[in-house]
């Protein structure tokens, strides 16, 4: 069993947050020591109460917010600011009204070196592959959320990250359209034919969570740090109906909810 | 055959004035609007002196700006420059103000979408500030038109002391047509106008269309309502700049600390800082400008002729108060006819759908063009009913006509926002008529009924510019009131007498910008705190 043997001295991170501690400018702590590490292949779920900060970590993550103190790496380097390679999808659905599907798709590949019909081509192969084929000359007025949200997650696409952070990414979605699509994002995202190595996603729904992470970070307490760390082997792919689905979600909701003390 | 394309033409003139001025107004904006988000100390600067400029009609301040286009430039572009400075002035506070909450309400999402693709400023403007801004300027835009087209009588042709200054427009033509009494060149060029009016109105109809549905916004991500800088939020600036300066070399070094890194991903930080300098600079050379103009006036005159403007101070707040109670009346009767005539049409669609486009043209229609025309069918009719009060009538009714419309849209978009469940409650309750308004109705449009006043406030000045003093506005027939401050301002632009103008229009500046602080924002703070259901302010 040789290659189980994991050698800890071989950095396998994509994406590292090293002791991030943060507060809003009302003096307000919000995170104390927070360490968060993706590694290559790895799908990450946040998970924690409301209010606790799980947005504000990820935006912290991809740059988009200086913490007060410690450091975001991507593949070993620094991150001090918003980059293409760590593409953030949205909680709301964020599409841009005045341009059509191809276009927002387009929009993330403008700030490269690239010629339009490159850019089409690409854009017209991201929607593709988010199963949005035909659909390129609809405006987002007259597609459905969940549409829209494919749209926005082919755009993070076609900037070829090497991360996805999704913050809560379905919560705008109804059960069974968040379901099919949370299916196709996993397929999509590990299947090898993109630079993405790793995806950290921030979630409150369990199901959702327990279905697609490996590797799950619980927060809370105020400032929130990380309370607890599970790794989820259970074989893919994941049945929510499934017995052994249920029973791994009883364990982790008792993990969140630990029996009140006797008075 | 040669007075309808002299006509033409002229009409044509006036259209490009207005609407390239518009224009700039709208790409200016933008780069300002820009600075002004990222740069909070540009910001201060930049909302500030959009307030106050907002709330001192540039007319009264014109004469001085005149007589610095003509002494320093001079010749026919001095002219042009002088009435493109007024029309500019006239329509650019709306569009910039317009354009400054458009940008602070991008949402963060969309922000970050544009962030994440590291776009720079001009793709940055292009790809999400510009065309988020859009319904906002469209929404503008009918009101910077009526502005605009409303000066152009008084920008085109202007009297400084024995000099009359004209430039080529519908405003100039027209003059000489009154003056000569070539009444049938007079009636087509009221009627090119109006059908250039008339043309331009349903344009923008069509356009604001298509804009609302184009531009508005269809994502889930919530808009920010940061909206307009209180003072307090410049106060705290300043308690900002004063913090103990331990705790900011804590936090310095806090920062530091988490530099210290062996090899960067990507280093930009020290780019933005420049970024935010140059925006703190520019914001610097404005104020720096203002205050130059300022002092430099106040240098140029000599301490001699200073004792007679102090003496005259007086007489001068007098006049001012007369004319706070020509604004209070006409702001009241506007109020009245508009919360009627506005809840009547919002809730009528047939009505709605043929009297908005007429009101909106009739509001663009400029006033100063066919009120002397009015005057002459009806003056001596009104003279017989209202005796010496006569022309006190017409310049309250000029004043009416010149503004009425702010109040009025203000009021009835505010009752075509309301959410749909305040009416079914209404219906729900059995409300009558006045128990509906003054419970729902009025309450939940108070954001734009404040909106409206400020404006109506505003535009009333304009209007009393041009009424209180209106030498020969149809044959030897003057238009006079016995007095105010607008009048006193007109008599000394007329006769020369720049100075005694200057201070007039200065102590006039200083109270209503006083006003605008004290009233105005306290009632919009009011508005937002207590009565804002929606996006009224920001929309209103």
């Amino acid at each position: 069993m040789e290659a189980e043997i994991k050698n800890e001295n071989v950095s396998n991170s994509v994406l590292e947050a090293d002791g991030i501690y943060f507060s809003y400018d009302n003096g307000y702590d919000v995170f104390e020591n927070i360490n968060i590490r993706a590694d290559s292949g790895k799908f990450i779920a946040i998970i924690g109460p409301s209010g606790i900060g799980k947005s504000t970590l990820l935006r912290i993550i991809g740059g988009f917010l200086k913490p007060d103190k410690g450091i975001v790496k991507l593949m070993g380097k620094t991150l001090h600011e918003p980059t293409p390679e760590v593409a953030l999808i949205h909680q709301s659905i964020v599409t841009f009204p005045w341009m059509d599907a191809q276009e927002n798709v387009m929009l993330s590949m403008k700030a490269k070196d690239m010629s339009r019909d490159e850019m089409e081509s690409k854009a017209k192969e991201a929607l593709s592959r988010v199963g949005l084929d035909g659909f390129e000359d609809l405006y987002p007025k007259e597609m459905s959320g969940g549409m829209r949200q494919r749209v926005a997650i082919a755009r993070a696409f076609a900037a070829d990250p090497y991360v996805f952070l999704m913050d809560e990414p379905f919560a705008h979605l109804d059960e069974l359209t968040a379901e099919g699509l949370r299916q196709d994002i996993y397929n999509i995202l590990f299947s090898g034919e993109t630079p993405l190595k790793s995806v950290i996603m921030v979630s409150h729904n369990l199901t959702e969570v327990l279905e697609l992470a490996d590797e799950i970070y619980i927060l809370n307490n105020i400032p929130a740090t990380v309370v607890g760390k599970v790794e989820v082997t259970m074989p893919r792919p994941r049945n929510p109906r499934s017995d052994n689905f249920n029973a791994n979600l009883d364990a982790l909701y008792s993990y969140l909810t630990p029996p009140r003390k006797k008075k | 055959m040669a007075a309808i394309i002299l006509i033409t033409l002229a009409v044509l003139a006036t259209v490009a004035r207005v609407i390239g001025l518009i224009i700039l107004s709208i790409i200016a904006g933008w780069f300002l609007a820009y600075a002004s988000i990222k740069s909070k100390f540009f910001e201060n600067i930049y909302i500030i002196l959009i307030e106050i400029f907002e709330s001192v009609p540039v007319i009264t301040f014109f004469p001085i700006v005149l007589i610095i286009f003509i002494t320093r430039i001079g010749g026919p572009l001095g002219v042009e420059l002088a009435a493109d400075f007024l029309v500019f002035t006239a329509v650019v506070w709306n569009i910039w103000m317009g354009e400054y909450q458009a940008f602070k309400t991008v949402p963060r999402e969309m922000v970050e979408v544009v962030e994440n693709s590291r776009f720079g400023l001009f793709a940055k403007l292009r790809y999400l500030y510009i065309p988020f801004s859009v319904p906002r300027i469209t929404a503008n835009l009918f009101p910077s038109i009526s502005d605009g087209f409303f000066y152009i009588t008084v920008s085109e042709v202007f009297e400084v002391g024995v000099h009359t200054y004209q430039t080529f427009g519908i405003g100039s033509v027209l003059d000489t047509f009154v003056a000569d009494g070539q009444l049938f060149n007079i009636e087509m060029a009221l009627l090119i106008m109006g059908i250039a009016i008339v043309a331009i109105i349903v344009v923008l109809r069509e356009f604001s269309k298509y804009a609302v549905g184009r531009y508005t916004l269809d994502t889930d991500a919530p808009v920010m309502k940061r909206g307009r800088l209180n003072i307090r939020e410049t106060a705290r600036v300043f308690a900002v700049l004063s913090k103990n300066p331990l705790t900011r070399l804590a936090r310095y070094y806090k920062y530091r600390e988490a530099d210290k890194h062996e090899e960067t991903y990507e280093k930009k930080e020290k780019k933005r800082k420049i970024y935010k300098y140059i925006y703190a600079a520019i914001g610097i050379i404005i104020l720096a400008a203002v205050l130059y103009g300022a002092v430099s006036l106040i240098t140029s005159v000599k301490l001699s002729e200073w004792g007679v403007l102090i003496g005259k101070t007086p007489s001068l707040l007098t006049g001012l108060g007369y004319d706070y109670i020509r604004v209070g009346t006409i702001l009241v009767i506007s109020m009245a006819i508009a919360i009627f005539l506005g809840y009547y049409l919002a809730v009528n669609r047939r009505a709605e759908k043929y009297w908005i486009p007429i009101i909106q043209s009739l509001s663009a229609y400029p006033a100063p063009i066919y009120f002397p025309f009015l005057f002459i069918l009806t003056e001596p009719f009104i003279f017989g009913i209202f005796g010496v009060f006569t022309n006190e009538l017409y310049v309250l009714s000029l004043g009416f006509i010149s503004t009425f419309y702010y109040v009025f849209y203000s009021f009835w978009m505010g009752v075509k926002a309301m959410p749909s469940e305040y009416w079914e409650v209404t219906r729900n309750l059995k409300l009558g008529y006045f128990k509906k308004m003054r419970k729902v109705v009025i309450p939940s449009t108070f954001p734009y009924l404040i909106s409206g006043i400020s404006s109506t406030i505003n535009s009333a000045w304009g209007g009393l510019m041009i009424g209180e003093y209106w030498p020969d506005i149809y044959g030897t027939h003057s238009l006079t009131v016995h007095a105010g401050l607008m009048k006193t301002i007109d008599i000394a632009t007329a006769t020369g007498d720049i100075a005694l103008a200057a201070w007039g229009s200065l102590i006039f500046g200083i109270i209503v910008a006083v006003y605008s602080v004290l009233f105005t924002r306290k009632m919009m703070d009011l508005a937002q705190k207590k009565y804002v259901a929606e996006e009224g302010v920001y929309s209103a």
